[in-house]
């Protein structure tokens, strides 16, 4: 019997209800409508080996058949036998998480998709506190932290399909929920909702929450790419991009002293304190001899 | 002496299609002196907006430097647009050749040149510009990291790069960008990749060569190229 099993008319409807508390100035009923494609197919696997993998290999089906691949399709799986993270750090994935990707048929602007990996860190910490935990916060670019330890990470891979070239993005979700017992290399630095909760999470109720912000949050990512290409201003205070906004709230890196990397695991390049974000989610740096640099790519652990 | 090296590889690329050696171009380029040559950079208005100028003719202009380029190169204009400031770095090291002072202060459409660096070439940069006629260069997408795909990097440890042939539709490169890891699909001619010119981790600007590419029969050419210039430029410096 699978666990995690939502549905698409449950992300639906709490999708609707949750639209309804944005304050009156953002068009949360053209967002909702922009981003109800999320999770409008959801496949709930007991295990498979990689749900990544999986999408692509139905991409590649489901094109080679003449069908066309429902984009926001969600697959999801109770465990994952071969996961891994960035570069060759391994994830352990076992009975108890939230694991799975969306596949997203990709229809923004290359501006846009630099705003996905931002959408998928902020849905998730915004259920995170809404299930209480108001000390989540989220580190550049989207791992999602509780106490300085992680609750979740996300891979964000595009795919481009052999059949058309039609290409899909591919948003892997790692979240650790009633899984509280991590390998030895992991102690101290994973933690799972369980535990902060000290209570057991109701799997498919969690991740139709989730599945619903990210529906909320990539209908921002359409509708702030519908007001630029309108020569309208954006929707965040200041006009700056909604998104950028919401993660400003929900992030503690600005002030933060920290280790810089492309892999910063395996080769930390340098020290520096963050002095802020650019308008396309850039990381300012400021290095120790004063000068700044602003960083596109790579991430950061915080000293 | 106005860039000397620019009609030189129009030459090269002349007498190249007609069978010629650039032997002799190459000994024109040592034999006349310029063992230590330059190139004459061009400064364009990035878009339309008000400029002002902050450098004059003979001042001297600093490239970004610093083990992680984090000090910025020197501001060579100020640019408004819609009060959107902005100062301009220079990008190479140089002395400034002419400054175009009738814009100064003035509106200027984009690509507008407003002044021009003299830029002293290394001994690399020199070969560089020398194949720029017998490479394709492959430009970065967007403004990114990069790094090579896994089965080209994996060719790449196994033989090095200048074995490793790659054609039209080939998936290359991964692009990072905001963590976002996106395929990058070769469009050039099939050929065999000569240069690299991204390191891992380093941001690459928009429109800069990530790979310089050759077809198998013209690396000959370009070794000699290379031999020639490393010889001479030796042999001058001794």
């Amino acid at each position: 019997m699978v666990e995690n099993c939502p549905t698409s008319k449950g992300v639906l409807d709490i999708l609707q209800a949750d639209i309804k508390l944005y304050p009156p100035l953002y068009e949360a009923e053209k967002i909702c409508q922009f981003g109800e494609f999320v999770g409008s197919v959801i496949e709930s696997h007991k295990t498979l080996p990689r749900a990544m993998e999986y999408g692509r290999n139905l991409i590649n089906s489901t094109v080679e058949s003449g069908k066309s691949f429902p984009s926001g399709m969600v697959i999801l799986a109770d465990s994952l036998s071969q996961s891994k993270g960035r570069f060759t750090r391994s994830w352990h994935a076992p009975i108890g998480g939230v694991w799975g990707c969306m596949v997203h048929a990709n229809t923004l602007q290359p501006q846009s998709r630099s705003f996905i990996p931002f959408a998928v860190g902020v849905s998730c910490c915004e259920v995170v506190r809404g299930y209480g935990v108001a000390d989540s916060s989220v580190r550049w670019v989207n791992d999602v932290l509780v106490r300085g330890m992680k609750l979740a990470g996300f891979l964000v891979e595009a795919y481009t399909e052999p059949t058309y070239g039609e290409e899909f993005t591919l948003v892997g979700f790692g979240i650790n929920i009633n899984n509280s017992v991590f390998p030895a290399e992991l102690n101290g630095l994973a933690v799972a909702l369980c535990d902060i909760l000290q209570k057991k999470i109701d799997l498919s109720q969690f991740t139709a929450h989730f599945l619903a912000k990210l529906a909320c949050n990539f209908g921002i990512l359409y509708h702030e790419e519908n007001c630029e290409l309108r020569g309208e201003s954006l929707s965040g205070k200041d006009g700056v991009h909604l998104l950028l906004e919401k993660w400003l709230n929900l992030s503690d890196t600005v002030g933060q002293n920290v280790l810089y990397g492309f892999d910063v695991m395996s080769a930390p390049q340098y020290r520096a304190k963050v002095v802020g974000i650019d308008d396309s989610g850039g990381l300012r740096l400021q290095l120790e001899d004063g000068f700044e640099k602003i960083e596109y790519s790579g991430e950061v652990r915080y000293i | 002496m106005k860039n000397f090296i620019s009609k030189l590889f129009k030459k090269n690329r002349e007498e190249e299609s007609h069978g010629i050696s650039t032997e002799r171009d190459l000994e024109e380029l040592l034999n006349t002196g310029v063992l230590a040559p330059f190139e004459c950079i061009d400064v364009q208005a990035v878009h339309t907006g008000r400029v002002v100028m902050k450098l004059a003719a003979g001042d001297e202009v600093f490239a970004p430097s610093g083990e992680w380029m984090q000090v910025p190169g020197t501001v060579l204009y100020e640019i408004t647009r819609e009060r959107n400031h902005k100062l301009i770095k220079a990008h190479y090291n140089g002395t400034v050749e002419k400054v175009h002072t009738e814009f100064d202060g003035q509106f200027v459409e984009a690509g507008e040149t407003l002044m021009t660096i003299k830029h002293p070439l290394k001994k690399k940069e020199v070969i560089e510009q020398l194949l720029k006629d017998v490479l394709f260069f492959f430009p970065a997408p967007e403004t990114a990291s990069y790094f090579f795909s896994v089965d080209v990097q994996r060719q790449v440890d196994r033989k090095g790069a200048r074995v490793v042939t790659i054609e039209p539709g080939d998936e290359v490169l991964t692009m990072s960008l905001m963590k976002r890891d996106a395929p990058v699909y070769y469009d050039g001619e099939k050929g065999v990749i000569h240069s690299v010119y991204f390191k891992q981790g380093v941001t690459v600007e928009r429109g800069e060569p990530l790979i310089g590419v050759c077809s198998h029969d013209k690396l000959p050419v370009i070794e000699k190229i290379i031999t020639k210039v490393r010889a001479d430029w030796y042999r001058s410096n001794r």
